[in-house]
């Protein structure tokens, strides 16, 4: 019920986290947690600070490993140690503080990870190359793929984090907080950006606190309180205050 | 001067154009004040710039050398390693034990030498990723640890005399070029190659410019630094056989002063001590300039503690000038009184 798909377009599911529990000491992170997201859909994350948004993402990534609870990706199950694992799975991760090298050029920060070689020697010719199309492909411009990342805007930065994770040609994109520390300007790039992307066969995650931005990208919006997921929406019908309420918890318009 | 250079262009020059330009300047200045020194020594000395005198300079620079890339590639991938000087004398204890006290053959003191070399950088490794304990901490023990067990192998004596097939490492030469230079020479290409063209070099900048970042993507971060610690562990085991072939003997006193020449040269080389950035070629250039001041000064009769002294000055003046040159400060920022002239 709470993971039903958005619409019947939606049909194969592409994660699966069954009864997901975590806990940090005393702390309950995350408390039976179902979540599913589909192909095609874009599934917006959203609770208050502390409400199990960060930890459920990281879990679904490898960056954490959950105390119990089951994972499923395409329909077979999977554990994961570590992000390498995540993304060879096919799920992509642009975490909110991008993961970028700052001294590394555009096209080395895409490939980070993932150089390629050709007898022993870093294929350059081919890190450009294809750096320019996943960017053309993104209908991102920047300056050059060989400028450092430290002299890229904010906005520019998120655009090379997100092609990074398109070049690593995952099935399921997640996007942590991928317009908290933009301006106006940029933050709508990137929005524009987004909702380029989910032309494509892909999935998408955003996790935000934003919920202007959850409504212009999401076609269904997840809420998590307190470590479990009280809510999952579709846009359509939804507003502004049902979502709220569910964030903060208010009786009237809550949970099902 | 060169702030001066950069403002002006930088309305018209791409950020990536003056990147590049501000990096050549960078190593190109390293050699630009070895050209002056040499100059300036040779007006100085006329027993300065002779074949044998600059040969005997590139002998000096071939053991400190090969410590500094060593010291170099650990810098890069963030992290410190202190003890080289010392695991240089171990090895160098280690070899002369097996092969002179046990006559044992050539071959197996120099594999011991290296294995104990390694075998110190394994732990230093080891406890840096997974104790979890700062590498200089952990590093500044094994300083201690190894120069202690290079004394303890010999009980403190010097032992020598090792046969010919063992000196030629430290004293054969190949024309008019000494073996040592060209064993450094080798190490150096190699290891040029290997962070400038390989994915492995290029992993380890990453390493070194953002831990987090490159655990996120799924580098194997715990697998570089231990290979990266292991590496230099190594060269220091090599320069300690090379500089124990030389001289024909071994002591744990032994390159008492190779740390504070190494780590000098890869600061004047432009090795960043936060990690991310540095050439092996700006530490060659470093290491030439202080055997070239070590040398320099004994020409000129200058009482030999003076270079400890000179020494420190020019790390302390390469750093200062790191700072402008990476753009955080105005040459007249160096100076208090003029900061808000």
């Amino acid at each position: 019920m709470i993971d039903s798909p958005a619409g019947s377009r939606h049909s194969e599911p592409i994660v699966q986290a069954f009864g997901i529990h975590k806990a940090y000491g005393a702390v309950q992170a995350l408390l039976n947690v179902d979540f599913a997201v589909y192909t095609g859909e874009t599934v917006a994350l959203v609770g208050d600070n502390g409400a199990g948004k960060s930890t459920l993402i990281k879990i679904l990534c490898g960056a954490l490993q959950p105390d119990s609870g089951r994972l499923f990706i395409g329909g077979e199950e999977v554990r994961f140690s570590n992000p390498r694992d995540a993304t060879s799975r096919g799920i992509s991760v642009v975490y909110q503080d991008l993961a970028l090298v700052d001294g590394f050029d555009v096209a080395h920060n895409v490939f980070l990870g993932r150089i390629p070689s050709r007898w022993l020697r870093v294929d350059r010719q081919r890190m450009v190359k294809e750096t320019r199309t996943v960017l053309a492909e993104l209908t991102v411009s920047l300056p050059s793929v060989r400028t450092p990342v430290r002299f890229l805007s904010g906005g520019q930065r998120q655009a090379v984090a997100i092609a990074r994770a398109m070049h690593q040609g995952g099935r399921l994109l997640i996007m942590d907080e991928p317009t908290a520390a933009l301006g106006v300007q940029e933050g709508t790039k990137v929005l524009q950006l987004i909702e380029n992307l989910k032309s494509r066969d892909l999935a998408i995650v955003v996790v935000s606190h934003n919920l202007e931005h959850v409504f212009a990208i999401a076609d269904r919006i997840v809420v998590l309180r307190g470590g479990s997921v009280v809510g999952s929406r579709d846009k359509a019908g939804s507003t502004h205050s049902d979502i709220v309420h569910m964030i903060v918890g208010a009786d009237m318009g809550g949970s099902e | 001067m060169t702030a001066g250079i950069e403002s002006v262009e930088s309305a018209r020059i791409s950020v990536e154009t003056r990147e590049a330009v501000r990096r050549f300047i960078r190593t190109g200045s390293i050699f630009l004040a070895l050209a002056i020194l040499w100059t300036g020594l040779a007006f100085a000395s006329p027993y300065f710039f002779t074949q044998q005198n600059i040969l005997n300079i590139l002998l000096q620079s071939s053991t400190v050398g090969i410590l500094a890339a060593g010291v170099t590639v650990v810098l890069i991938a963030g992290e410190i390693d202190i003890s080289v000087a010392s695991v240089q004398a171990l090895a160098a204890t280690v070899a002369a034990t097996v092969i002179i006290t046990h006559g044992g053959s050539v071959v197996l003191g120099i594999a011991a030498g290296i294995a104990v070399a390694i075998l110190c950088g394994s732990v230093n490794g080891y406890v840096t990723i997974y104790a979890r304990v700062p590498s200089f901490i952990v590093t500044l023990a094994m300083l201690g640890i190894a120069q202690g067990a290079a004394f303890l192998v010999t009980g403190g004596q010097a032992i020598g005399e090792f046969p010919r097939a063992y000196t030629v490492i430290g004293q054969g030469k190949v024309g008019p070029i000494p073996v040592p230079v060209i064993i450094a020479g080798v190490v150096y290409l190699l290891l040029h190659l290997l962070l400038a063209q390989t994915a492995f070099g290029v992993n380890i900048y990453a390493i070194g410019g953002s831990r987090n970042a490159s655990r996120l993507v799924g580098l194997r971060v715990e697998r570089t630094i231990m290979a990266v610690f292991v590496l230099c562990g190594a060269l220091a085991g090599l320069s300690g056989l090379i500089l124990s072939a030389r001289l024909d003997a071994a002591h744990g006193s032994f390159g008492a002063s190779d740390l504070l020449d190494a780590i000098a040269a890869v600061v004047i080389g432009g090795t960043s001590l936060f990690g991310g950035s540095g050439t092996v070629v700006g530490t060659l250039g470093g290491v030439i300039i202080i055997s070239t001041i070590r040398n320099g000064l004994v020409l000129l009769n200058v009482e030999a503690f003076w270079t400890q002294v000179v020494v420190g000055v020019v790390i302390l003046a390469a750093v200062m000038l790191d700072q402008v040159f990476k753009g955080e400060l105005a040459f007249r920022d160096l100076v208090p009184g003029l900061r808000h002239g």
